[in-house]
């Protein structure tokens, strides 16, 4: 038994110590809360001014990026929904668990690449070679989930063996090759398809026969660009709910003789639709935010139009363009920090609904009985 | 009745068919991630990389008896099937007055590749491609092989120790240049160029891709004070996200009261990663550059007015709205590795006496130490890709003095910075001549994805690691 080495009298400095260490850290932990809070109070003080001014200008002005956003946001989420929860759907229910460790951390490594990156390419690299080749990109557009079902069939038709080289619990990996030689085919197909039933230009044909303009960056290219940038946190999040089902709800479906897609359509997706619905919403706020992806792939052109090949001008870009030139405590000024605030308030609210459904969600996997 | 029946079946059968299909999609939309994810990385480390690779020049003779020479840069086929035109880089800016021409393949009678033609880079004017007749230095004139191998011995100094020179080139359509040695940057002759020739060439380009200024307005030239600026401003970042992060994940944690109002905190700060970081950067821009860099100009710099020293954008400030920014990121890594820690490990310290801060201090941080670290790299990694909030505080296209020199404070924090990512987004966007930037503008992309990525994965290997050995511990 060892002595006791601290002497009596120490013992008061080190309550004292404790003290004013609890004392620092509280105080430090609340600073930190307020300073989160300072920047909500901030946007709303910034915006009265414009409460006195009461100009219907200034709404005149908003609308159209407000449309924008949408717009943008919309086409992103056009793209992204479907291949994310595709994917989730996929990766949580038929892929292999080895292959699903590597796939997963990959498919959120995406979310890392750069807003300026995605922007670059899709503005520059691939808004004109859209722009040379729409008719291939659009068929692209139709062509590639038709192949994929054409995989699958041709699938069913194959031998045991073969079957059984490929198993559906890969298919994410080497259905890679298959994608790109159908993209390979796409390309060399389209001119001839061009050629033969659209008149040799399909620009041309969109001017003349429903007066449609093309814009080099218009709402197509921004939703594939953001689109690649929000299918990650969507993914992510709706594998997590698909994967928290509780595994025997599952095995009683499938026990029950539903097949594995039944029993995720029916049982699983039942379970965990609050869980995919708030990875929607989630991924809606950043479509909603993202400024440098709209900024470089959208032209920057404040229109009311709905047609996908024209541009669109959203609010975070017309902030981060116009509030530097902006003079503090001008119209423009208050107008950009309303925007500013609109997009707080708006990707605020989404995130804490999708926050207390997957919590909810979580509490009624627990009551389930699941083990995770 | 037997139709009813009939229906049924076929729309059993059609039920049956769409469910063999269905998983199929499924895969193929994995499969369409994967593959976008690979173009992109793929393109980015071709292009990026293969832009220091010495391009071999084309001797081109068009039908029309006009020779041309360049770097053959693309080609493009016109619409309604009216042929294809290849795009030439062919320099001489001077000379010529354009960098690039569209040739029609048809108009070209002959392409070669001869093994004399030279690509100078030069500081005014940019490249120049076609042949070197002669060097003359004071009164001494060589010629043919012996002036390139003198040029080339001349450029391998400093350039401070190079004689002044003059050299005589030639156009490949024979109109003749004077090109002082003062302006020459490097020589290339990539024709005649060996493999491992062009290897040490590439390896050369890299280098002065990552250690020299930019130049020709970003257009051409390296990244290095981009990094540099990067750098800083995310160090300074973490050295002020850091220690706020860990404390208000402690106070949460350990400290406040585990209530409703407590829960509603941390469900706030984990919504605050979601707001659009261009809304912190509005703020950094009202609070931080307007509202306290202003008041500082006010009570400190006010002989300066009204050219504002802290209240315009700076390094300072823009540290400080990253911070702010990532300050979800570390709080809530932070809070999940304290999570983590079973709750006895806790009350066996308090039991044996220890008091709440040796508690803290002994046990529970270096136990949370890896997650906090997972935290402050996954906020560095997220803080050095973004651009949005930098544009509104302290972000410069070219800025004319670095943030560090020799100069008293030495560390200068009202000044302008470069950023890699604004560096892309500018060199991109608002160049004169974009199509000239681009390969520079792939190779800064490359940098900056590859930066990005390595962070984010060591994040997840630490993360890894740290579960595994929790999981061996529990």
């Amino acid at each position: 038994m060892t002595p006791p080495r601290l002497t009596s009298s120490r013992q008061p400095l080190r309550l004292l110590q404790d003290r004013v260490a609890t004392g620092l850290i509280t105080a430090g932990g609340v600073g930190v809360l307020l300073a989160i809070l300072a920047i909500g109070i901030f946007l709303v003080w910034e915006t009265l001014p414009l409460l006195a001014i009461g100009d219907t200008l200034a709404l005149a002005k908003l609308s159209p990026l407000a449309w924008g956003t949408l717009k943008a946001a919309l086409a992103a989420l056009l793209f992204a929904i479907p291949v994310a929860l595709g994917a989730a759907a996929y990766s949580a229910m038929f892929m292999s668990a080895s292959l699903r460790a590597r796939i997963k951390p990959a498919l959120e490594m995406m979310e890392a690449i750069p807003g300026v990156v995605v922007g670059f390419i899709a503005g520059l690299i691939l808004a004109p070679w859209v722009e040379r080749h729409l008719a291939s990109a659009l068929l692209m557009i139709v062509w590639l989930p038709l192949s994929a079902a054409l995989a699958g069939c041709l699938w069913q038709l194959a031998k045991t063996r073969l079957r059984r080289r490929l198993p559906l619990s890969w298919a994410g990996v080497w259905l890679v090759p298959w994608l790109a030689l159908m993209v390979t085919i796409v390309l060399w197909l389209a001119p001839w398809i061009e050629q033969q039933w659209l008149g040799g230009d399909l620009r041309q044909l969109l001017d003349e026969r429903f007066g449609m303009d093309y814009a080099t960056r218009n709402a197509l290219i921004v939703g594939i660009a953001m689109g690649f940038a929000v299918i990650p946190s969507i993914y992510s999040l709706a594998e997590d709910a698909l994967a928290d089902v509780p595994t025997t709800l599952i095995e009683g479906a499938q026990a029950l003789g539903a097949s594995r897609w039944q029993a995720l359509w029916k049982v699983a997706l039942a379970a965990a639709g609050p869980g995919v619905f708030s990875a929607v919403m989630i991924g809606a706020g950043r479509a909603v935010g993202e400024t440098m992806i709209v900024l470089m792939a959208s032209g920057n052109t404040a229109l009311f139009s709905a047609s996908p090949f024209e541009g669109m001008r959203s609010m975070a870009a017309a902030i981060a363009i116009e509030l530097p030139e902006a003079s503090p405590g001008g119209l423009t000024y208050h107008l950009l920090i309303l925007a500013a605030l609109v997009l707080f308030i708006f990707t605020f609210l989404v995130n804490t609904l999708a926050e207390v459904v997957r919590q909810r969600l979580r509490r009624r996997y627990r009551q389930m009985g699941g083990t995770s | 009745m037997t139709s009813g029946a009939a229906n049924t079946a076929s729309r059993h059968a059609r039920f049956h068919w769409l469910n063999t299909v269905w998983p199929w999609l499924c895969a193929a939309s994995v499969a369409l991630s994967l593959l976008m994810l690979g173009a992109l990385l793929a393109l980015l480390l071709a292009r990026g990389l293969g832009h220091f690779w010495p391009a071999a020049l084309e001797e081109v003779t068009l039908r029309s008896g006009e020779t041309l020479a360049g770097e053959a840069v693309r080609e493009v086929a016109l619409p309604q099937q009216a042929g294809t035109e290849q795009l030439y880089f062919t320099g001489n800016q001077d000379i010529e007055g354009v960098r690039w021409r569209w040739v029609a393949v048809e108009e070209i009678a002959e392409r070669a590749q001869p093994d004399d033609l030279i690509r100078l880079e030069r500081s005014p004017w940019g490249d120049f491609i076609g042949r070197l007749v002669a060097i003359e230095e004071n009164d001494q004139r060589l010629e043919g092989d012996a002036a390139w191998q003198r040029l080339t011995t001349l450029l391998a100094l400093p350039a401070s120790q190079r004689q002044a020179s003059d050299l005589l080139l030639t156009t490949v359509d024979g109109q003749p240049l004077r090109q002082p040695l003062a302006n020459v940057i490097s020589a290339q002759m990539p024709n005649a160029m060996a493999w491992w020739q062009k290897a040490h060439a590439w390896g050369e380009g890299v280098w002065r891709f990552l250690s020299e200024g930019p130049r020709a307005a970003n257009t051409h030239g390296g990244v290095w004070p981009a990094i540099f600026g990067t750098v800083l401003m995310v160090i300074l970042m973490s050295v002020i996200v850091t220690p706020f992060g860990v404390l208000a994940a402690i106070y949460l944690n350990e400290i406040a009261h585990q209530g409703r109002l407590t829960r509603l905190v941390r469900i706030g700060v984990r919504n605050l990663a979601g707001v659009p970081s261009i809304v912190y950067g509005v703020f950094g821009l009202g609070v931080f550059v307007y509202g306290i860099g202003g008041s500082l100009d006010e009570w400190f710099f006010s002989d300066t007015l009204p050219s504002p020293t802290f209240g315009t954008g700076g390094l300072l400030w823009a540290s400080l709205t990253l911070a702010l920014l990532t300050l979800p990121v570390v709080i809530v890594a932070t809070e999940e590795g304290l999570a983590r820690i079973p709750e006895a490990q806790r009350e066996g310290a308090v039991a044996l006496g220890a008091t709440r801060l040796e508690m803290l201090t002994r046990i529970v941080l270096p136990m949370a130490a890896p997650a906090m670290l997972t935290g402050v790299i996954l906020a560095i990694a997220r803080a050095a890709g973004e651009v949005a909030p930098l544009m509104l505080v302290g972000v410069a296209k070219l800025a004319p003095q670095m943030p560090i020199d020799g100069e008293f404070p030495y560390l200068h924090l009202e000044r302008k910075f470069m950023h890699l990512g604004y560096h892309l987004f500018d060199t991109a966007f608002h160049g004169e001549d974009v199509q000239a930037a681009i390969p520079q503008v792939y190779a800064t992309a490359l940098l900056l994805v590859l930066i990005v990525l390595v962070l984010n994965l060591t994040a997840i290997f630490l993360r890894h690691y740290l579960r595994r050995q929790r999981g061996n511990e529990c």
